[in-house]
Parts: C-alpha cells; structure tokens; sequence
C-alpha cells in the first residue's frame, strides 16, 4: 500500500480534522464522567446516557427538525439519566458499579423497544447532516484551520463546552468543591459543604455532557441512528478519564488522540483494500479497543493511582453523631 | 475472622430474607406493571400480550425447548457472575468469554479427528471452559496485578473476542461455497443429544445441576465464605488472611470458564456450526439474571427462567399482538433498577 495516501501532505490534515470530530462525542461524555469521578462518584451509567442522548436528539431532530432543539432534548434526556444515577448512588448509596451497569441495561433496553416502536423495522433511518462552517480567517491558517476551524455548528459548541467544564472544575468555587468532597468528603463536610448535593450537581453534568456526546454523535457525524449506535463509546470515554489522570483538559487531549488514531487505522484499512484484502480487516477493527485497553493498562500501572480521587466509589455517611 | 463474621451477619437471617424476597417480589410486579405501560404505547392489550407472550414460552413442547434453550445459557453464565459479583469483582465480559469457549470448543469439535463421540464431546466442553477461563483471566490477572478497572477492560475485551469469533468463521474455518458468515458444521459425533419432544440439548441438565453445587459452594465452603469476606470488606478480609489477589484471578477463571461453558454448549447443542449468531447479547442478560438473582444460586435459576420466558415468549407475543419485540428487552433494564430502589428501601 502507498503510505503517502495516508500521512502524505494534504492526507494527514484530513486525517487529523476527522479524527478531532469522531472523538469529540467521546471527549465531551469523558470530560463529564471526569467531573462525576473527580466528586468521588464513578458513573459506569455513561454508555446508556451517551446512547439515550443519541436517541432522543436524533428522534427530536428527524421530526422536528432542528438540530438545536434535538441537541437540547439529547442533553436533557443525560441529565435525567443523571439524576437516576445520582438518586441511586447519592441519595440511596446503593453500590455504584451496579448502578451503572443497570442504566447501561435500562438505556440499552428502552431505546431498542422505543426505536423499534418509532421507526418500525427501519434499519438505519437518516437526516440531513450540518454542513461546515467555516470560520473566517481562523479557517485559513494552515493545517489547524482545517481541523479546528472548519467543522459544523455543533463542534464548536462542544469544543467550547468541553473547555468550558474543563475551568469550571479547575477554576471556581463549585470545582473546588467537586474536587474536595472527592478527595476527603469528611472534611468537605466539616466545612459545611453539602456532599451529596455537590455530587448531585455533578452527576447532572456528567449526565447532560454525555447525552449531549450522543446528540453530537448523531446528529454531527453519523446522520443516522440504528440499534446500539454508541457502540461502546461511553466506555471507551471512562477509560480516557484514567488515561487523562482525571484531569479535564489531558482527557479531552487524550480523546482526540484517540480519535486521531482511529481515523488512522480507517484510513490504512481503506488504503490497504478493506474486507477484501488478505490482512484481517477485524484487526483494524478492534484497534480502537486494544489501544484503550493498552492505554488504560499503562496509565493505571505507572499513575499509581496518586491521581486517583482518593473517595472514588465510597458512598458518603456521616459519621455517627456527628 | 469472627470480627468479620459478626458484621456479615448483623441483621437477624430470617428477617433479611424474608425482606429481600418481598422486595424482589414487588420489583417483578413494578417491572410488569411498566411493561404492560409499554405495551399500551405501542399500542397493544396488556393481558392478551402477557397471555401471548406466556403462551408463546410455554404454551407447548417446542416451544418450552425453545424457553429452556435460553435457560441454558442464563442459568450457566448467571451462576459464575453472581458468584464474581459476590466478590465484587464485577465481570461484565462474559459476552466475550462465551464467544472465546464457542471458538474454541466449536473449532475442537470440527477439527479434532476423535471417532468417539462422547470423548469429542468431552474434550470440547473442556476447551470451551478453558478458552472462555482464559479470555477471562486476562481481565483478573490485569485487576489483580495492577488494579486496572476489571469493568472496563472486561467490556473492551467482548469487542475484541466477537471481532475474533467473526475472522475465524470468515476465514480459516468458513463453510466453504456458504453466504456471508457461516463457520463451518461441527463433526456429527460432537453433537450433543437432544431429549426427544423437547428439542432440547442435555445441557440443560448441566445447567440444572450447576445450580445445587454453585449453592453449596456460595454458602458451605471456605471458599464461598472469602469471597463474601472480599466482597464485603476487602481490607478486613485481606486482616484476616484472604489472598485477594489470587480470589479476584479465581473469580474471573470460574466466570470466564462458565461463560465459556454455555459458549461451547451453544455451539454443539444449538448452532451445530461455527456461528456468529449462537448469542443475542446473552453475556448481558446473565448480568441481569445474576443481579435479579440477587447473587444466590436458586436466584438466578428462577431469574434466568423468569427472563427466558419473557424473551422466548417475546417473538410469539410481536407476531400475535403485532407489538414491538424490544418490549421483551425493556422490561428487565426497568426490573434491575426497580430492585435496586427496593432492595434499599427493604434494608432500611
């Protein structure tokens, strides 16, 4: 195969540019769960709100017809997925892991029955995708015009949210409290800060960035839903979250490398003949999550967890008396 | 050690018990009550669906060797996660263990040139449990070693083992002049035999069977008594002489090997091929089987029948009442998380 159709001039910007807009669902619902984890809260529920945003936002947009409006109702629907998982976890402090895998299984469930009711036996029903905006002179800078500055509405709006959580957390009194109440809940406590509440707060975050993932996902990149879309994406962002050491702005770094490297193996595999080359196009296919799981494996084994907040999965109880 | 006994067993058993089944009772109805609600969206009859939907799981033979057949695979794989989840070790992989012990089982009872059948038989069951234990022990070895989150990298691993599944049905072991995706038949002699009427493979009796000695194991072995210790303590448990890093590799070898089990089984009492279609996410649903089983062995026998009902059921009940088969896969998504609100209130 010719490499320079790949990483030649002119192809690796391409490349790039599409790689930044096929992670940047995984970067948004990753930079949320980073706000859940960094409050001590580990939301294994993000596939299903990144799966029930892609949903509803793409049910909304294909019959209303505005992508704000399915964006909005996309974020929405995480947000009360949010609240389930906080009500479970925060509120009840029923075990964690468990919560999510059942919001996973709920969201799994609901949207196959409401798909199926809605479409009928459609496979893969479409809508027209945004097209590109590009932003003047920004866009003409070479190389980074093109990947940053010359994508549709919707990515801009996500790169901006994205960074937007990103200071909140590192930069205002609510993210220090997100971040106390995760690292020493007690004595967040003891300085009259609400635990639960703060949790609550942002479990709705995690919730509403991630069904907001889902909404950009489909209504972004893939102008279409079908059964299962999010594909593992929302598990693929938790294991950013390690990768980027819970920091917000390594993760988003994280996901676009990740994006950058899927768009790679599409690419060679595209280059290389597809499925009906000799190579076994199954293993292009399960890079992404080889490389996830190597990229995990070698953040936890060399973090030693020092990043980790120290109250990650602990419900929080008062002390007796206290 | 009687620390540590002393705090499992805080409430008195009987009440607990007596709670937890009300809870889980009230859950059931909850769920059902939501998924007559989902009927009536889609436009359908609750009782006549539920009827259907009854009817079409048990109504006659075939179609209770068609309910069994999914009891089978339940029952196997939610036995080995409920006893995981017991340690906390939580294997959400078992999709991707049973497809590891369907490869290799199913490609065993393809190649091996053993005449006899029950040696065929018996060697392929064994590598189907080793293969799915392997694929699993990777995930254990991971969390054990390096305490690398075993849910994510159990999920990561169900893509790369269906990924593999599908090269090798494409590939070396394809039914050759076959459509797209057919692997090849398995040897005659590696067939399991069915029970006449039923149309059921004797795996059903392995599945049955599994049920007393995963009981006895959970609640009458050492073995079963430090797993609850890791699962509720794990510092107290590791004070008291708990290697829980071997516990964690054992729990991922047991689960990943029953999973494989049910892989292998699917593959030569079910499929009789190589084939991609041996599972509709059945390595899911054993988690919900396990989590409605609430971890005990009877449990998730009663929750595997329970969610095999409404599955097989399912397809009668779409064709009949012309509504929506996913309702069938709605209903335990609602029930897991109904039970876990109940379970909470039920404790107090």
């Amino acid at each position: 195969m010719d490499w320079s159709e790949v990483i030649g001039p002119g192809a690796l910007v391409v490349l790039i540019s599409s790689g930044v807009a096929f992670a940047m669902p995984m970067a948004l619902a990753a930079v949320g769960e980073t706000v859940a984890e960094r409050s001590g809260v580990l939301n294994l529920g993000l596939e299903g709100m990144l799966l029930s945003g892609a949903f509803v936002a793409f049910v909304v947009a294909y019959y209303v017809g505005s992508v704000a409006l399915g964006t909005a109702a996309g974020i929405a629907i995480g947000v009360v997925l949010g609240a389930l998982m906080a009500f479970l976890s925060v509120t009840l402090k029923t075990e964690q892991i468990i919560n999510g895998i059942a919001i996973v299984l709920l969201a799994t469930g609901l949207t196959a029955f409401l798909f199926e009711k809605i479409f009928g036996g459609e496979q893969r029903p479409t809508i027209t995708g945004l097209s590109d905006v590009e932003i003047p002179l920004l866009a003409s800078i070479p190389g980074i015009g093109e990947i940053l500055f010359d994508q549709n509405v919707l990515f801009y709006v996500s790169f901006a949210l994205a960074i937007g959580v990103a200071i909140l957390l590192a930069r205002t009194r609510f993210g220090l409290a997100v971040r106390a109440v995760g690292e020493s809940p007690a004595a967040a406590d003891a300085m009259a800060v609400s635990v639960g509440r703060i949790r609550w707060m942002a479990l709705l975050i995690c919730g509403g960035m991630a069904g907001l993932g889902g909404a950009v996902l489909v209504l972004g990149q893939l102008n279409l839903f079908e059964t299962n879309v999010s594909g593992g994406r929302g598990w693929i962002a938790i294991a950013l979250v390690i990768f980027g050491r819970w920091n917000p702005l390594l993760v988003l770094g994280g996901a676009f490398l990740f994006g950058f490297t899927n768009a790679l193996q599409i690419r060679v595999q595209a280059v290389s003949g597809g499925i009906s080359s000799s190579f076994p196009y199954e293993v292009f296919a399960a890079l992404p999550y080889l490389v996830t799981l190597a990229v995990m494996v070698a953040a936890t084994v060399l973090a030693r967890r020092d990043a980790m907040p120290a109250a990650l999965g602990v419900p929080f109880r008062k002390e007796a008396g206290a | 050690m009687t620390a540590a006994a002393a705090a499992v067993g805080r409430l008195p058993l009987e009440s607990r018990r007596v709670k937890a089944i009300a809870a889980s009772l009230a859950a059931v109805l909850l769920a059902l009550i939501v998924g007559g609600l989902l009927m009536m969206i889609a436009g359908g009859e609750p009782i006549s669906a539920y009827g259907a939907l009854i009817d079409g799981a048990i109504g006659s033979p075939a179609a209770l060797g068609q309910t069994l057949k999914l009891v089978v695979p339940f029952t196997i794989i939610g036995l080995g996660l409920a006893l995981a989840f017991r340690g906390r070790v939580y294997n959400i992989g078992a999709e991707g263990q049973m497809f590891m012990g369907a490869l290799a089982g199913g490609a065993l009872a393809i190649l091996l040139p053993v005449g006899f059948g029950p040696l065929l038989i018996a060697l392929a069951i064994a590598a189907g449990v080793l293969g799915g234990a392997a694929w699993g022990s990777i995930v254990g070895v991971l969390r054990a070693r390096w305490g690398v989150n075993e849910v994510i990298t159990s999920l990561l691993l169900n893509f790369v083992a269906i990924l593999g599944f599908t090269y090798v049905v494409r590939r070396p072991l394809r039914e050759p002049g076959a459509p797209d995706l057919q692997g090849r038949a398995i040897q005659e002699s590696a067939a399991l035999p069915t029970i006449p009427d039923l149309y059921i493979h004797i795996g059903i009796f392995a599945a049955i069977a599994l049920v007393p000695i995963a009981a006895w194991v959970i609640g009458r072995t050492s073995f079963g008594f430090r797993v609850s210790m890791l699962g509720y303590n794990a510092e107290a448990a590791q004070t008291a002489g708990v290697r829980s890093r071997r516990m964690i590799i054992q729990l991922m070898l047991i689960s990943g090997g029953l999973a494989g089990l049910a892989g292998a089984f699917q593959i030569l009492g079910v499929a009789g091929r190589l084939d991609p279609g041996i599972s509709q996410g059945y390595g899911f649903t054993a988690i919900v089987v396990a989590l409605l089983g609430r971890l005990s062995a009877i449990g998730v026998l009663l929750a595997a029948v329970f969610v095999a009902i409404l599955q097989s059921g399912g397809q009668a009940m779409s064709v009949i009442e012309g509504l929506p088969y996913a309702i069938v896969l709605a209903i335990p998504g609602v029930f897991v998380v109904f039970l876990l609100i109940a379970d909470r209130l039920a404790r107090g």
